[in-house]
């Protein structure tokens, strides 16, 4: 009589995690990424070396495949598979220069996470803050599950700006002026 | 005998009158761009402050729909805007939806930009790559006191000019 509500409570418990680890991974893989580049800054002397150091830990982490995708917009399937390659890797320097060009040797950014939430299936987004020289940023991570690479961040909202859309619209603008190659020239003008 | 008939054509031509007014009020408001098919697809955004029902919905500065909705969800806290697009607009599931502000000060849009992927979002589906709105007022606070050490902003020039 007793174990038929124990197995249920039981049943309930032992569901709740299976919700909840999901968004708890991707939380702790973001965690576990953002230690890894903070570790990587604090021995770096200098943003080229930053960058080198960083480009093999953020290919790990992030998903420039989909992001580059993204970035480009309606305009990707007209790209050739030489095209999209090209793509995809001047669009990898390019977010990893960016990213390691505001870094200041010896100023190590403080990240808090405030909050995780899983709006889809296979989704999660991260809410953090991070303070960087004395000023706050809140940042939003967006993850995705991609089967057997795990998860991976596919977007970052910096100030509620997104980095994807922001290049979007700019690639966009592009590719409607020169097709593929106007895309890809102004990349390979702006990672030179 | 003779005043019937002009008096029954001044009543048609007010009752013609009226029909006007009611269509053009109706073409004026939301009922614009909701003939054809549409359909319903939802965004969520985690501040969806300034928009309101009848919101424009703009594809490259085309106004393609409008909000029909707003609701906030009660598990996350996140605003769930309903927009009304035309089922002829193909949208690639990787769509992105921003809250944009027309001018300075102007009134909150909604722009949704196409993605690049092949599969398509159903009438129904949710926008989860999304841009909120700017809050203007917390940006001219940062700007005021946000920096706390004044010292680094030098030390910033060197260093974008060492990088490339």
């Amino acid at each position: 009589m007793i174990t038929r509500p124990f197995l249920l409570a039981l049943l309930m418990l032992g569901l709740h995690p299976v919700i909840a680890s999901s968004t708890a991974e991707a939380e702790s893989f973001l965690k576990n990424a953002v230690s890894q580049v903070v570790t990587v800054a604090k021995n770096a002397p200098d943003g080229a070396s930053l960058a080198n150091q960083l480009k093999p830990l953020l290919e790990k982490s992030i998903n420039f495949d989909a992001m580059t995708r993204r970035a480009v917009g309606p305009g990707w399937r007209q790209f050739t598979n030489d095209q999209q390659v090209q793509a995809i890797r001047l669009f990898t320097t390019l977010v990893i220069r960016s990213y390691s060009g505001k870094f200041t040797p010896g100023e190590l950014p403080s990240v808090d996470f405030k909050s995780a939430q899983s709006p889809a299936p296979s989704r999660v987004e991260v809410d953090t803050v991070t303070i960087y020289k004395g000023s706050n940023y809140d940042v939003l991570y967006r993850l995705e599950l991609l089967g057997a690479k795990g998860w991976l961040i596919t977007d970052i909202v910096i100030e509620g700006v997104s980095m994807v859309a922001n290049y979007r619209s700019q690639f966009d603008a592009r590719f409607k002026a020169g097709g593929a190659e106007g895309v890809i020239g102004s990349l390979e003008k702006s990672t030179r | 005998m003779k005043k019937h008939p002009l008096e029954f054509l001044a009543g048609i031509f007010v009752l013609l009158g009226l029909a006007a007014v009611i269509h053009l009020s109706i073409r004026a408001g939301s009922g614009s761009i909701t003939d054809g098919d549409t359909c319903i697809i939802e965004a969520r955004f985690a501040n969806a402050g300034g928009l309101h029902s009848g919101s424009s919905v703009l594809v490259s500065g085309v106004t393609v729909g409008r909000v029909v909705g707003l609701r906030m969800d009660p598990d996350d806290y996140c605003a769930i805007v309903s927009l009304r697009v035309p089922t002829t607009l193909r949208l690639p599931t990787d769509s992105m939806a921003s809250i944009k502000s027309s001018g300075l000060i102007g009134d909150k849009h909604v722009t949704l930009s196409p993605g690049a992927d092949e599969t398509y979002l159903e009438p129904g589906a949710r926008i989860l790559l999304t841009e909120s709105a700017v809050d203007l007022e917390s940006l001219i606070g940062k700007m005021a006191f946000g920096s706390v050490s004044e010292d680094s902003e030098p030390s910033d020039s060197p260093q974008e000019i060492e990088t490339p």
